[in-house]
């Protein structure tokens, strides 16, 4: 059984965990934190992508209007002379 | 240094990161940055720090875990072995030669293999040895070390459970021996050249009986496990381990549990084959409590398509050991297959999901519903500023139960799916849907019997909700990680430092101050991890500290601290709380905690457990993300490695496949609950893809499961779209029926459309897939673009195969397209359906006029209405000739298309149907109305310019026509005698007017100028209606416009200033925008001011516009001026010309008369021609200023009245002379009545102007130059009464 209750400096040791629970502290703050931005760019990045998809989608349909009107246009310049008269 | 963090943190978080994409996906990937706590990220290298001389220990748990990552690569190579075999070429006769080379090509492919093969032999004997070796170490009895602590245990269970899932799957594998054979021969072909091969040939030989021995590694293991006769202790310690972890189940996740129930038949079979008393174990272990786990469990999933059953594994190994074959109430335990029905069908009770979603849907929203509110509480806690500590430690106690709640339902879930899976495929399916193809049952693969037939539509709807459930609540608790984190750590934080500094020091004080030896461990214990500073901050809390040294035990209060102990802190106190209890003896009996023999009292020794529990599920807590990443990882659902080898396939079809499964199930029977979890199937396979690159390391996996994917999403986003189309297209069919007509309808409810949600699906712009993100909804907008486009073209198409009177329902079909085109871009962003619209009309160009859909109507007028369609007056209708077609026309066929290219459901094409039928035997008014809405004011003037045209020609063509007939008058025609009856007028008309040769050209000129006659009606109709559409157009205008309407249909302006309404409002509110100076954007208002005005005039200009039906006359009128001469001679004598007239209307009243006598005599003639007939003739007389000329001397208005004279003189004479003609008389009336009508409507609808014209007074002397009202020539030598 004395095996067991084996801590040979008890004394030393439990000043060295008191210190590591402070150490660890700020590890773990730091840790935390450092998370919480990643955390941030993931969401930003999610964000910005449905953003960027409605831009595009707004895109889409001015382009596509705009391809309507080209063709329009063209088939208007085509025959000039129908607007000269 | 904290306060830059804090900043910076605060300042990110003002950023906008509102996202309206709905959360209906599992997590996919994320920023996990512990390196896995439980197990220690750095060996337990800190371990030596407590100087708990635990040193050997730490190494030999090391040593076997390393044994276990490596089992586990081994495992995986196994698994994903396909065989070489199967896909060696075979040799043509023509290369036999070279059959030498092809052996050395060969064997060089399989040594390959065979190495790695060869290399997890060696492996698993080291490994068992090692092993054996550390069972031995630790559990000498004199043992001189520590240990071995309960991650040593755990290691111990886990690699033996290693080696079990290697052993089950080297015998599962039959493609391996198979290969090896073929090595093997390839070996002796090679081989002749070598020198020195025995070596070789001895390995060879031992691969081989490793590779086809049953349970190889296990006997391996048994035999390196006794070689020494001491492991029965340690093996007793796992089993009571095993046994009682199992039983509490509450500290297991459910990968854990299956491992214990996995290795625990191992471990008992191996405790009872050992030479000394193997009845010792029940001693510690009743037998009973191990068939009750056995029986509860009888199938335990090892691989995604493999499982074990305890019983079949010891059944099997009761025979490589003989010793244990003596336990037969462990042997006579049945294997799944082996199980009497009315058992099966309770396991099957307890397997399927089906039977528990109930309670699990309650569980899961209740289980949101708290989470939710707890992490709110959490969010306002942040919020608040110097919140009371007592409240703090609650909500964070209560954010932490929440978690711990939240991963154990994960894990009950998640362990239901394996099971499921697990029992399916030990009950094959025995029944099979019947097919529409002739296949026998005996041609399923096995895995179709295990998986595609294998489960009922109600479960694969239960497992969908399952999945759904298990990905939804992962989501939920990681998108809250780095939010609660902190609280969770403070909580255990707090958990721990209670133990130790309060619940601990109080054991100290009382229990244990006797025991030297027990309250050394304790205190060590409180050496090792107790914050001692975290109490000291406040001072209230110093106080209590210094009073606890005194004789009360009052529970000391700490400053939080958001810090969670290590991994080595965690083990080194499980050990000790494992020390205390079990007093470091392994052959200590009965269990761990539940000993009645101890020394410590039973209060205690609950604390002490629950305790230790806790502990091992802070690991999992401190693990958080991965933790739920394995939770929620269902990727196992896709493997099927096992099957298709056994199969003999390269790859089973799709339809096999589960995820597909769930997917396919939700497309086919959209129910409006499953459709928003239908993206959560494609999470299963982004956990597949991502197990077989990380777990199994194998890239043709991944690109099986790339190519699946890829195609199964295509399939979904286009079958998504066609349901989410016919969905809305029914929604608009329904909304679009008759009110009433649904009303009165006692079935009415079948035409109703159950709602169904496709919101969120439509707002998904990044579906997560395989690490791609796809914008789904740029994808369905995409499709329904084209899908509308394709509609149009189809109705058009199908306009296009039916005649003019399709043209109601084709408006009726456009109007429900449209209608669901507004109903969806309520959700979408689709192109304006006028765009559309105009696409598929063909009419985008801006200076052609024409449309598809004109000119369509066009030719179908030309080729089929005109020729075809008869008129009848008194319904307005234009109908189909009875007779057969006068002119035959080709129409291509009638498309096919789904019916959501017309209504969208069955129930409400048939109902829309039996509407458009009412209109598709005529051509009315409503088609009129269908017309003008269809072509807009865009295509119709063109429309009515192409008829006037045909007008025109028609003119021209009869002209020659018409001279013709002209010729073929006799000289003269006098007025019809009356003496001779009406028989005698009949008889001298027929004798005239035979029209000599030219009788043949007065078919084609009636049918002309019946079509004149058709074209002029139908632009009647068409005024009729555009004077309706109009007028309401006006009514919508005119209070903008400021119009009121006068007394005689004049329009007056009711505004003075000449400024309307419209503009008027924009000016005032312009104004009054812009004096105020706080308006944000007056310009646009300037500009909306500006617009009005426009509109004002636009829409001014459109008011009052022209009758078209009296622009026709006019036009028709302008056409004949050219053949006014020939057609309306002047007399030469200046008088009326009676006998030798042969103007237009003498000719006409010739062809009347003949069709006339046709139709008495046959009745049907009479509707060849129809009433158009009239219109056509007496325009063309009204015009050509001949009606009081045709009035006078038509030879059927002559023969009407001879007949009234004769039935005024004859009446009382006999009644009967005139008897035999009733019915050309009657026809006659009627040929006249309509003839007064057409004439009366000319005269209102195109009034002639005055004309001068000279009259002859009663006394004879002519008067020249008097003015007649709307008359033309007619009365040039007339004369007239009043002059």
């Amino acid at each position: 059984m004395a095996r067991a209750g084996g801590i040979t400096n008890a004394v030393n040791v439990g000043i060295a965990v008191q210190a590591d629970w402070e150490n660890r502290e700020f590890i773990s703050h730091i840790s935390l934190n450092v998370r919480r931005l990643f955390d941030f760019l993931v969401q930003f990045e999610a964000t910005t992508k449905s953003k960027l998809a409605a831009l595009n989608e707004k895109l889409d349909i001015l382009e596509r209007r705009l391809e309507l009107l080209e063709v329009q246009v063209s088939t208007a310049s085509a025959n000039p002379s129908l607007f000269n008269t | 240094m904290a306060v830059p963090i804090e900043e910076a943190m605060a300042a990110l978080s003002t950023f906008s990161l509102e996202d309206d994409q709905p959360e209906i996906q599992g997590t996919a990937v994320w920023v996990s940055s512990e390196a896995g706590a439980t197990s220690s990220p750095i060996e337990y290298s800190d371990v030596s720090a407590y100087r708990l001389s635990l040193s050997e220990d730490t190494k030999a748990l090391n040593q076997l875990n390393t044994l276990i990552q490596e089992g586990k690569e081994m495992s995986s190579i196994i698994y994903t072995y396909r065989s070489c075999v199967k896909a060696l070429p075979q040799l043509p006769d023509s290369m036999k030669h070279s059959q030498a080379d092809l052996y050395l090509e060969t064997y060089q492919v399989l040594d390959l293999e065979m190495s790695r093969l060869r290399e997890i032999q060696r492996w698993q004997s080291s490994a068992s040895s090692k092993l054996a070796a550390d069972m031995q170490r630790f559990s000498r009895p004199e043992r001189r070390i520590n240990g071995p602590t309960i991650t040593h245990l755990w290691s111990m269970l886990k690699l033996l459970d290693v080696l079990v899932q290697l052993d089950h799957l080297k015998n599962a594998k039959a493609s391996i021996p198979n290969d090896f054979s073929w090595y093997k021969r390839t070996f002796t072909q090679v081989s002749v050249q070598w020198q020195d091969i025995d070596s070789l040939r001895e390995e060879l030989d031992d691969l081989q009986i490793f590779l086809s021995t049953r349970w190889a590694i296990l006997l391996n293991l048994h035999v390196e496990m006794f070689r020494v006769n001491n492991v029965e202790d340690i093996l007793q310690v796992l089993i009571v381990f095993a046994v009682e972890s199992l039983e509490l189940d509450f500290a297991l996740l459910f990968q854990e549990r299956h491992i214990l129930l996995r290795v625990l038949p191992i471990l008992v079979v191996f405790a009872t084959s050992s030479e000394k008393d193997s009845e010792s174990l029940y001693k510690r272990v009743k037998i009973n409590r191990l068939i009750n786990i056995f029986k509860n469990d009888p199938v335990i999933p090892a691989f995604p398509d493999l499982h074990l059953s305890p019983a079949a594994i010891l059944k099997e190994l009761s025979s490589y050991f003989p010793k244990f074959s003596s336990q037969t109430r462990l042997l006579t335990l049945p294997a799944p297959h082996e199980l009497p029905p009315r058992e099966a069908l309770d396991y099957q009770r307890h397997y399927l999901i089906i039977n528990h979603i109930g309670a699990i849907r309650v569980e899961h929203d209740d289980f949101s519903i708290r989470f939710a509110s707890a992490v709110n509480q959490l969010l306002l806690l942040k919020s608040t500023e110097g919140a009371d500590v007592e409240w703090c430690k609650e909500i964070k106690g209560c954010v932490y139960d929440m978690v711990v709640e939240g991963l154990q339902l994960l894990s009950r879930w998640t362990s239901r799916v394996w099971e499921q899976c697990a029992w399916k495929f030990s009950r094959p399916c025995k029944e099979f849907p019947p097919l529409e193809t002739s296949e026998s049952p005996t041609s399923f693969s096995d895995y179709e019997k295990v998986v595609r037939y294998n489960y009922s539509t109600e479960e694969r709807k239960a497992l969908v909700e399952l999945v759904s459930y298990i990905k939804s609540v992962g989501s939920m608790m990681q998108r809250w990680d780095t939010l609660i984190a902190d609280a969770l750590w403070e909580t255990i934080h707090a958990e721990v430092q209670d133990f130790i500094q309060n619940t601990l020091a109080a054991m100290l004080k009382t229990t244990f101050r006797k025991k030297k030896d027990l309250s050394r461990i304790l205190s060590d214990m409180r050496t090792l991890s107790a914050d001692w500073m975290a109490n000291t901050s406040k001072p209230d809390s110093e106080l209590q500290s210094l009073q606890s040294g005194g004789e009360e035990s009052r529970a000391t209060f700490f400053q939080p601290r958001p810090v969670a102990p290590t991994a080595a802190q965690v083990h080194c106190l499980q050990f000790l709380i494992y020390e205390v209890v079990s007093g470091g003896n392994l052959r200590k009996p009965g269990g761990l905690f539940g000993n009645s023999g101890s020394e410590i009292p039973m209060n205690d020794m609950k604390q002490l457990e629950t305790f230790f529990y806790k502990l091992s599920f802070f690991l999992h807590i401190m693990d958080y993300t991965e933790t739920l990443g394995n939770l929620t990882d269902l990727g196992f659902l896709w493997f099927r490695e096992f099957y298709l080898e056994s199969s003999r396939v390269i790859q089973f079809p799709v339809e096999c496949s589960l995820p597909w499964m769930l997917i396919d199930q939700i497309l086919e029977s959209p129910n409006a609950g499953l459709l928003e979890s239908i993206l959560i199937p494609f999470d299963i396979y982004n956990d597949s893809a991502q197990q077989a690159l990380t777990v199994l390391k194998q890239r043709f996996l991944y690109d099986e499961i790339e190519a699946e994917v890829d195609h199964c999403f295509d399939i979904f986003v286009s079958r998504l779209c066609d349901i989410a189309f016919t969905y809305y297209k029914s929604w608009a069919a329904n909304e679009l029926l008759d009110p009433s007509f649904l009303f009165a309808l006692d079935n009415g409810e079948k035409f109703s459309v159950l709602p169904m949600r496709f919101t969120a699906l439509l707002k998904m712009t990044r579906v997560k897939l395989l690490g791609r993100t796809v914008d789904l909804r740029s994808l369905i907008s995409e499709r329904m673009n084209k899908v509308f486009r394709e509609n149009l073209e189809f109705l058009f198409d199908r306009f296009e195969s039916q005649d003019l009177c399709a043209a109601v329902e084709l408006e009726k079909l456009v109007e429900i397209l449209k209608h669901t085109h507004e109903l969806l871009s309520k959700e979408l962003l689709i192109d304006s359906f006028s765009l559309m619209m105009n696409e598929m009309l063909e009419n985008i160009s801006l200076v052609s006029y024409s449309s598809r859909l004109a000119s369509q109507i066009w030719s179908e007028m030309q080729n089929d209405f005109l020729p075809n369609f008869i008129l009848c007056n008194t319904t307005q209708r234009f109908v189909r000739s009875s007779k057969m077609p006068l002119a035959p026309v080709q129409k291509p066929s009638v498309p096919y298309a789904k019916p959501n290219f017309y209504c969208g459901s069955q129930d409400l094409n048939s109902a829309h149907q039996s509407f458009a039928r009412l209109y598709s035997g005529f051509f009315g008014i409503p088609h009129m109305f269908a017309i003008v809405k269809l072509l807009g004011q865009r295509s119709l003037p063109w429309l009515i310019r192409a008829l006037l045209d045909h007008i025109s020609n028609k003119v021209t063509t009869l002209e020659p026509m018409i001279s013709g007939l002209q010729e073929a008058l006799p000289k003269s025609i006098g007025l019809l005698p009356f003496d001779g009856g009406v028989a005698g007028c009949v008889r001298l008309i027929n004798e005239q007017l035979n029209w000599g040769n030219k009788s043949e050209l007065k078919a084609e000129v009636l049918s002309g100028i019946k079509e004149i006659g058709s074209v002029l009606y139908w632009i009647g109709l068409l005024d009729i209606v555009l004077r309706e559409v109009d007028t309401a157009h006006f009514m919508q205008t005119a209070p903008w416009l400021g119009l009121v309407p006068g007394v005689d249909g004049q329009i007056l302006q009711s505004q003075e200033g000449g400024v309307s309404p419209i503009v008027n409002l924009f000016r005032s509110a312009t104004a009054a925008i812009i004096s105020n100076p706080g308006s944000p954007n007056p310009a646009s208002f300037q500009t909306m001011a500006k617009q009005a005005e426009a509109a004002d005039l636009l829409y001014k200009a459109n008011i009052n516009t022209g009758s078209v039906l009296e622009y026709a006359l006019a036009f028709t009128s302008a056409a004949l001026d050219k053949y006014c001469s020939k057609w309306s001679g002047a007399p030469k004598t200046g008088f009326v010309d009676i006998t030798t007239s042969r103007d237009f209307y003498r000719i006409y009243s010739g062809l009347q008369v003949g069709y006339l006598e046709e139709s008495a005599r046959l009745q049907p003639s009479y509707e060849v021609l129809g009433d158009s007939i009239a219109w056509g003739g007496c325009t063309i007389i009204y015009l050509l200023g001949q009606q009081l000329h045709f009035e006078l001397f038509d030879f059927s208005y002559q023969v009407l009245n001879v007949a009234e004279v004769e039935a005024a003189s004859m009446t009382h004479k006999s009644p009967h002379t005139s008897q035999g003609w009733e019915v050309l008389l009657e026809a006659m009336k009627k040929a006249r009545r309509l003839n007064n009508h057409v004439f009366s409507m000319l005269k209102a609808r195109c009034p002639l102007e005055d004309k001068v014209a000279c009259a002859i007074k009663q006394s004879g002397a002519p008067l020249h130059r008097i003015k007649f009202e709307n008359t033309v020539s007619a009365f040039e030598t007339l004369p007239q009464k009043g002059a």
